[in-house]
C-alpha cells in the first residue's frame, strides 16, 4: 500500500529549480490523493504567482510526475498544477507525456538549457557551503584545492539529512581523515555529477562558475562568487515565500502537506 | 483600507533630514473597462500578491482600490509619506490595456504639469516600434525634456514576447538616446513570465549595450532579481551600471535577514555610490518601506564577512544622492524650491525644507 508518507518523501527529492529547495519544504504541495486500487496518485500543487516561469512549472511537474511513478505499486502519477497562467497546456502536456516543445510551440528556446543554467548555479551555491564547512574544520584553501571526489567519505546512513551524518575527507601529507558535516558535501557532489563536472573519482572537485578548476589565486573570488549565488537564491526565495503566503491565504488552499503530515 | 498618515514633514531618520528622490513609482490604470487581454488581468492580479505579500495588514489595499491611482492618489500618497522627488517610470503594455497601463502621458499630462519640481519625468521606447518608435521619443524628449527611459524587455507585442538590450535594433535606440541626452536607462529585470522567454529573464543584455554605450547610464531595475547573481558579475566590469532595488526592498521589514544578506552583496560588489531606492508604489506605499529600508542594519558578523558598512552616509546615497547625481539635481537647490512650492503649502512642508536649507543669506 502506498502511503502519503512515502509519495512526500519522494517528493522531497523534487526542487523548485530557482531556488534548489524541494517543492515539499517550500509549501507548494496542496493534496496528495492516493487511489490503491489502480495504483493511480494525483498530486495537486500551486506555485507562488500564476506567473511562475511556465518553464519552470513544466521542470517540477514533470520531476513530480517521475519521482511518483519511481514508487514500487504505482502505475501513474496524475499531476493537477493549479492557478497557473498556463496551468491547462502544463497539465495536459505533462500528463500525456508531450514534450515541452509540443506543449508551448511558441516557446523561443528548449527546457534542458534552462534546467543546464539553474543546475549551473545551483552547483556554485552548493559548493559555497560545502567549502564553508571545509574551510571551518580548518582546512586551508590550498588543501581544498587538491581534492578530488576520492578524498570524500560520505556517511549519510538512511537519512541524508540527519544531523548526525558525516563525511569523512583525507588530506595528502595528513594520517588522519578530517571529519565533516555530510550534507553540504553530499548536497554538493549530486550536483556536481548532476551537471558532469564530476564524471570521475579524480576530477577536481571544486570548480569556478565557469568550470575550470578552483586554484589558490582564485579561490577568494570564486568563494565569493559562491555566496553571491546563494545570496540570490535566498533572497528570491523569500520573495517566492512572500507571495505563496499571500496566495495561500487568498485561495484559501488546502493546508500544505509538509505542516500537517505526521 | 487606504489609510493616509498626514506627516507633514521631510522625512527625517534619527534627527537627520534625509533627501528621498524615490526612484521607480508608476500611476497606472488597471480598470476592467481598460483591459483588453487576460494578461491584463494576470498582470495586476501578479502586482496585487506582491502588494499583499509584503504590506504590513493594515495598510494593505482591496482589489478595487488597487486597479486604478489618480493623480491625487499619487500627490498624497508620496509627498505627504516621506518622499520629496519621485522618478516616474512609465510601462505601457498596449497588448494589454487599451489606453496603455501607466503611460509616459498619464503622468506628464496631469501632475506633472502642475509640479515639475516634483518629479523626474523618464520616457519610454520599445525598437519593435522601429521609425515611429524613434520619432516618440523625440517628442517625449521635446514635450517633457526628458533625461531617462524604461525599458521593458519583457513586454508582449504581437507575437513577440520580447527584446533584447543588446540586439541591433535596440541599439538604433541607445543611439539616439545619446544624441538626445536621454542618458540613464532602466530596464526591468524582473521574474520570467512566459515558456524560455530568455530575454525577460537574462540580464547578460545589459553588459554588451553598457560597454558599448559608456556615456549612458543602465540602471538595472529589481537589481536582476532572480538573477541577482549575473547582475552583480557584470556591474562589477562596466562603471556605468547601477542597481536600483525597487522589489529588493520590501524584504527589508517581511524578511529583513533576506535584506540585509542582499545588501551586503550589492555594497560588496557594486559598492554605496551605484545603489538607487525605488518604492515601486503602487505595488506599495513608499512611507513603511523607506523606514524599513533606513533601519536595517548589517550585523557584526555581516559587516566583518563583506567589509561594507551600510551606515547613515550609504544609507542617503541610496534614498537619494546617487539619483540626485544621475538627474542633475541639486539637493539644496531643490530643497529650496520645494519649500515654497504648492504642494509644501497643501501637506504643510514648508518649514522643515526651510529648516534644512543651509543659512545662506
Amino acid at each position: 500500500m502506498t502511503t502519503r508518507d512515502t509519495v512526500r518523501a519522494r517528493l522531497d527529492r523534487v526542487s523548485d529549480p530557482e531556488l534548489d529547495e524541494s517543492i515539499v519544504e517550500l509549501g507548494y504541495v496542496d493534496h496528495i490523493e492516493i487511489s490503491d486500487e489502480y495504483g493511480v496518485v494525483t498530486l495537486a500543487f500551486t506555485l507562488p504567482t500564476a506567473w511562475c516561469s511556465p518553464a519552470f512549472a513544466w521542470m517540477m511537474s514533470v520531476d513530480a510526475r517521475d519521482e511518483i511513478e519511481s514508487i514500487a505499486g504505482v502505475n501513474r502519477a496524475v499531476i493537477r498544477l493549479r492557478e497557473h497562467m498556463h496551468q491547462d497546456e502544463i497539465n495536459e502536456g505533462v500528463n500525456a507525456r508531450q514534450s515541452f516543445d509540443a506543449s508551448f510551440p511558441d516557446a523561443d528556446g528548449e527546457v534542458a538549457s534552462v534546467r543546464a543554467t539553474l543546475d549551473d548555479k545551483a552547483r556554485l551555491s552548493r559548493q559555497y557551503e560545502a567549502v564553508e564547512s571545509l574551510l571551518e574544520a580548518d582546512i586551508t584553501p590550498a588543501q581544498i584545492c587538491g581534492l578530488t571526489p576520492a578524498d570524500i567519505d560520505i556517511h549519510t546512513g538512511d537519512d541524508r539529512r540527519s544531523e548526525d551524518a558525516f563525511a569523512a575527507v583525507y588530506l595528502e601529507a595528513e594520517s588522519f581523515a578530517v571529519t565533516v558535516p555530510a550534507r553540504p558535501l553530499d548536497r554538493y557532489l549530486r550536483k556536481a555529477r548532476t551537471v558532469e563536472y564530476i564524471t570521475t573519482e579524480n576530477d577536481t572537485l571544486f570548480r569556478t562558475p565557469e568550470g575550470e578548476p578552483v586554484s589558490v589565486e582564485n579561490f577568494e573570488l570564486v568563494h565569493r562568487r559562491g555566496r553571491l549565488a546563494q545570496t540570490n537564491m535566498t533572497g528570491q526565495g523569500g520573495v517566492c515565500d512572500a507571495l505563496n503566503e499571500s496566495r495561500r491565504d487568498k485561495l484559501n488552499r488546502d493546508t500544505p502537506v509538509a505542516a500537517d503530515a505526521d | 483600507m487606504h489609510t493616509i498618515l498626514r506627516h507633514g514633514y521631510m522625512y527625517q531618520y534619527k534627527g537627520e533630514d534625509v533627501f528621498v528622490i524615490d526612484g521607480h513609482v508608476h500611476m497606472w490604470d488597471a480598470t476592467e473597462e481598460n483591459i483588453k487581454h487576460k494578461g491584463g488581468e494576470q498582470f495586476i492580479q501578479c502586482f496585487h500578491d506582491y502588494h499583499t505579500g509584503f504590506t504590513p495588514d493594515d495598510r494593505q489595499r482591496d482589489m478595487e482600490e488597487y486597479r486604478k491611482f489618480t493623480p491625487e492618489d499619487v500627490k498624497e500618497d508620496l509627498f505627504n509619506n516621506h518622499v520629496d522627488v519621485g522618478v516616474y517610470q512609465p510601462t505601457h503594455l498596449r497588448d494589454f490595456y487599451k489606453e496603455g497601463f501607466n503611460t509616459v502621458d498619464d503622468l506628464g499630462q496631469t501632475l506633472y504639469q502642475d509640479h515639475p519640481d516634483r518629479f523626474v519625468l523618464n520616457g519610454r521606447w520599445d525598437p519593435r516600434d522601429g521609425e515611429e518608435g524613434l520619432k516618440e521619443l523625440e517628442r517625449q524628449k521635446e514635450e517633457y525634456d526628458i533625461m531617462g527611459a524604461k525599458v521593458y524587455t519583457a513586454e508582449w507585442k504581437g507575437d513577440s514576447k520580447g527584446w533584447r538590450l543588446d540586439s541591433d535594433d535596440a541599439f538604433e535606440f541607445l543611439e539616439k538616446c545619446a544624441d538626445l541626452g536621454v542618458k540613464n536607462i532602466h530596464p526591468h529585470k524582473g521574474p520570467t513570465i512566459r515558456p524560455l522567454n530568455k530575454d525577460a529573464f537574462d540580464v547578460g543584455d545589459v553588459d554588451e549595450a553598457a560597454s558599448s554605450f559608456p556615456e549612458l547610464n543602465f540602471i538595472v531595475e529589481h537589481v536582476g532579481l532572480p538573477r541577482l547573481d549575473d547582475f552583480c558579475w557584470i556591474a562589477t566590469q562596466e562603471p556605468n551600471v547601477y542597481g536600483g532595488i525597487a522589489v529588493a526592498a520590501p524584504m527589508a521589514l517581511g524578511r529583513p535577514k533576506r535584506f540585509s544578506e542582499i545588501m551586503a552583496e550589492l555594497l560588496f560588489w557594486l559598492g554605496e555610490d551605484r545603489l538607487t531606492f525605488g518604492s515601486d508604489y503602487g505595488i506599495w506605499d513608499p512611507d513603511w518601506l523607506i523606514e524599513a529600508v533606513m533601519e536595517t542594519e548589517l550585523s557584526d558578523e555581516q559587516v566583518e564577512e563583506y567589509g561594507v558598512e551600510f551606515d547613515l552616509e550609504a544609507k542617503k546615497k541610496l534614498m537619494g544622492e546617487n539619483i540626485a547625481e544621475l538627474y542633475d539635481i541639486d539637493i539644496e537647490e531643490r530643497k529650496k524650491q520645494l519649500s515654497t512650492d504648492a504642494i509644501s503649502q497643501e501637506f504643510g512642508l514648508g518649514d522643515t525644507y526651510d529648516a534644512a536649507a543651509p543659512a545662506d543669506d
